[in-house]
């Protein structure tokens, strides 16, 4: 097997004979788009020439074939034009931010645009944070939402990873419970990470951890920085309106780092616009004030 | 298998090995040691007796449906224990009758059960059959007796295999009657007259000639495995150790009848005469040892025994494994079989009742939340149906970024300056400093009807210095501050 330019030159097994890892699928001679940069050197002439014929329909050369990446959109146009697409499924993706930046509102867009069209999902949730009424709002469909509340970030990784070993979860949302920056170590223990990543990827899954800073490393395919929250209220009355936030792209194996897009999240109109929910039984939604 | 501990017992039952060797069920264990140096005595269990004579029910379950358990022996073959299975139909399923002798040993044997089987055209023939093979080959040994071999079968059998009592047995003995074959070969009427007619009955069940009653099917389907502990046990390792052998036993015998494990229920009797009774639900129907134990394990040190342990019980009503049948119009999801395993793991990782599907209950509490099971099959396609209709009309627009909250459980306590009645700074382990902007206060209050679940807040939208938007109330009962949540 050699390697030049890129160019992958490999021997695959035929009938009764033993299998070496069929890599390429391109042809012998190149052609296309491949052909113009990678006609066979010399070197690789050579050796061709000098295998047995019986191999030659075994040898092929070029360049993988790139396999095209499923992405989870967002629903949000700007937001999926900066991620190419969405969170890609099979890998891992973190979104990353302070306490109150709008790391959870961006999870809960994700979730409620899984679970009304690629179908379910789930959320391990290490710190107990996930509040259903607040998903609802947001247009989750909670039915198709398969919650763990792990009680500590140990089991919550365990959790995940049996869940991407399940199979058939279009997203899953890890929370390590994060509510203040972590001192010393937090990034996820390497063999862990690639566990993770190997189970995300055989299963298709989108993988999605929402924390303070970052814990997956190199091991992430995209990263998210939710950051510069501004609250907006409507004076006179005092309202909350909704908070503004920027999410940048820290890192991503497919699009270029660097863009960012400014978001207005909105309080739901099913939340009235308050904070509480309270009424006599029967009637969710309904609010008094004081 | 003797009496009870110590040199007093009684031997109950004895193997053919010991038997061979001088031993009697009846004889004192001393005696029986004096009798064969190399003697293994066990003290019996009832229970254990019991969950194998269940287990032996099962394994015949697991080939017909008609099956029941036979009449308790007693004297000399008090320590046996024999089930009765309705085997007609059953060759085109196993080949031959011996196949389904075969096939039931076999069973057996993956129960550590070391039975015989034996087939033939009448329950009392069929036990004699097993009963003979168990004494030629041992355990796991079968026979087959075909109906025109009946009689040179039984002829040259002795009268005990009859089962007389000791009396009868007395009289046939004084009447030179050995042999089945005599006394087969005696007048009816005179046999009736001098010996009564329940030994008639007695050779008419074994001859076939006296029709019996079909046999049935188990009314109960509940399965228990229970274990008397020789010396009671006051450490969680050890009862692992014990709970591990019982309930891999209870998951062969749900296997062999096609079940799961949905429930589980100990029972564990103290030392000291208490009794504890645990229920345990899982999410799931599952037969992963692994998981259940587990399960039990966090139920046992959530809440330990308060004396040693004498006896427990383990028991289950086995259910079916899920197989939903996929829909091409529903989003696919994870296997139902696979998923039924993982919702057991997950459980049993986070705990009971930590694991399901999000739901919001009919609760005016604010933050009141529920955890349903989580389902992908026929059941929850109306649900969806119904909520995607009732959401059309308020449903948030798609494509909008809708503001999340992360909740706070339980709450963070926080003390809080008011200004004009109104909060104006805030301390507490989330958040700190000035007000900068705030909304509200939302008055929610509730179940002023019972005292456990009366509420009364005044919530608030509050921006604090730090930059942080909380959801902070003040709570008229506890006459607190807290933040239940953070907008995020």
């Amino acid at each position: 097997m050699e390697q030049s330019h890129g160019a992958i030159l490999a021997l695959t097994g035929g009938e009764n004979k033993t299998k070496i890892e069929p890599m390429v699928s391109t042809p012998l001679v190149p052609s296309g788009p491949i052909a113009s940069g990678l006609a066979p050197s010399g070197r690789i002439r050579e050796l061709l020439d000098d295998l047995p014929e019986t191999l030659a329909g075994y040898i092929r050369i070029g360049v993988p074939e790139a396999t095209p990446v499923s992405r989870l959109g967002t629903g949000i146009e700007a937001l999926d034009a900066l991620l190419m697409g969405g969170f890609p499924r099979g890998g891992l993706a973190e979104i990353t931010g302070p306490l109150g930046s709008g790391r959870t509102s961006l999870a809960l867009t994700l979730l409620a645009e899984t679970t009304r069209s690629s179908g379910f999902a789930a959320v391990v949730d290490a710190g107990d944070a996930f509040d259903p009424g607040a998903a609802e709002d947001a247009g989750v469909e909670l039915a198709r939402v398969l919650w763990a509340r792990a009680p500590a970030l140990p089991t919550a990784l365990r959790c995940t990873e049996r869940l991407l070993e399940a199979r058939g979860f279009a997203l899953v949302v890890l929370d390590p419970g994060d509510l203040a920056p972590a001192r010393g170590r937090i990034a996820f223990d390497p063999a862990t990470l690639q566990r993770l990543q190997r189970s995300a990827a055989s299963s298709g899954t989108a993988l999605v951890c929402v924390g303070n800073e970052r814990r997956c490393g190199n091991y992430s395919s995209l990263t998210l920085r939710v950051h510069e929250s501004r609250p907006h209220f409507v004076a006179d009355p005092d309202w909350l309106e909704g908070m503004q936030a920027r999410i940048a792209l820290e890192r991503s194996r497919t699009a270029p780092p660097g863009g960012s897009v400014l978001l207005q999240w909105k309080v739901s109109p099913l939340a009235c616009g308050l904070s509480v929910r309270a009424g006599p039984p029967g009637r969710r939604g309904a609010t008094s004030s004081a | 298998m003797v009496s009870e501990p110590g040199s007093r017992a009684e031997v109950l039952s004895a193997s053919p090995e010991a038997r061979r060797a001088g031993v009697h069920p009846g004889c004192a264990l001393a005696h029986a040691r004096s009798l064969c140096a190399d003697l293994c005595a066990r003290v019996a269990s009832p229970s254990q007796e019991e969950s194998a004579h269940q287990a032996l029910l099962d394994v015949a379950l697991s080939t017909s449906p008609r099956a029941e358990r036979a009449p308790a022996c007693t004297g000399a073959r008090a320590g046996e224990a024999a089930v009765y299975l309705d085997a007609s139909g059953l060759e085109s399923l196993f080949r031959s009758e011996t196949g389904i002798a075969t096939a039931l040993v076999t069973r057996a044997a993956a129960l550590d059960l070391g039975a015989t089987a034996g087939v033939a055209s009448s329950r009392t023939l069929a036990h004699l059959v097993a009963r003979r093979a168990a004494l030629r080959d041992g355990p796991g040994a079968t026979g087959v007796l075909p109906r025109e071999r009946e009689r040179e079968f039984l002829s040259p059998l002795a009268v005990d295999w009859l089962d007389p009592g000791d009396t009868l047995a007395e009289t046939l003995t004084r009447f030179g009657i050995h042999r089945l074959g005599d006394l087969f070969a005696l007048p009816r009427p005179a046999l009736a007259s001098r010996l009564g007619p329940a030994l008639l009955e007695r050779i008419d069940r074994l001859r076939g000639t006296r029709g019996e009653l079909p046999l049935r099917a188990p009314a109960s389907t509940r399965f228990e495995e229970s274990c008397d502990l020789e010396s009671p046990i006051d450490n969680l390792e050890p009862f692992l150790f014990v709970l591990r052998g019982m309930l891999s036993r209870l998951l062969a015998r749900l296997a062999l009848r096609h079940l799961a494990c949905d429930e589980l229920t100990l029972q564990l009797d103290l030392s000291g005469g208490g009794r504890q009774q645990r229920r345990l639900a899982l999410a799931a129907p599952s037969t992963d040892l692994r998981v259940l134990l587990r399960r039990l394990q966090q139920a046992l040190e959530s809440a330990p025994p308060e004396a040693p342990l004498e006896f427990v019980a383990l028991s289950t009503a086995g259910a079916p494994a899920r197989h939903d049948q996929l829909d091409l119009f529903r989003p696919a999801g994870p296997a139902p079989a696979a998923l039924d395993a993982l919702l057991a793991e997950l459980e049993s990782l986070c705990g009971n009742d930590r694991v399901g599907a999000p739901s919001l209950p009919d609760d005016p509490r604010p933050g009141a939340f529920a955890v349903a099971p989580f389902e992908i099959g026929e059941q929850r396609a109306g649900d969806w149906a119904d909520s995607a209709r009732l959401h059309l009309a308020d449903r948030p627009e798609r494509g909008t970024p809708w503001l999340g909250l992360r909740a706070l459980r339980p709450p963070v306590v926080a003390r809080v300056r008011l200004r004009q009645g109104r909060p104006a700074w805030v301390q507490s382990a989330v958040a700190r400093g000035e007000v900068l902007r705030c909304a509200g206060p939302w008055r929610a209050t509730g179940g002023w009807w019972s005292p456990d679940q009366r509420f009364a807040y005044d919530s608030y939208d509050v921006a604090t210095a730090d930059g942080l938007l909380i959801r902070l109330r003040h709570d008229w009962l506890k006459r607190h501050w807290e933040i239940d949540g953070v907008y995020d």
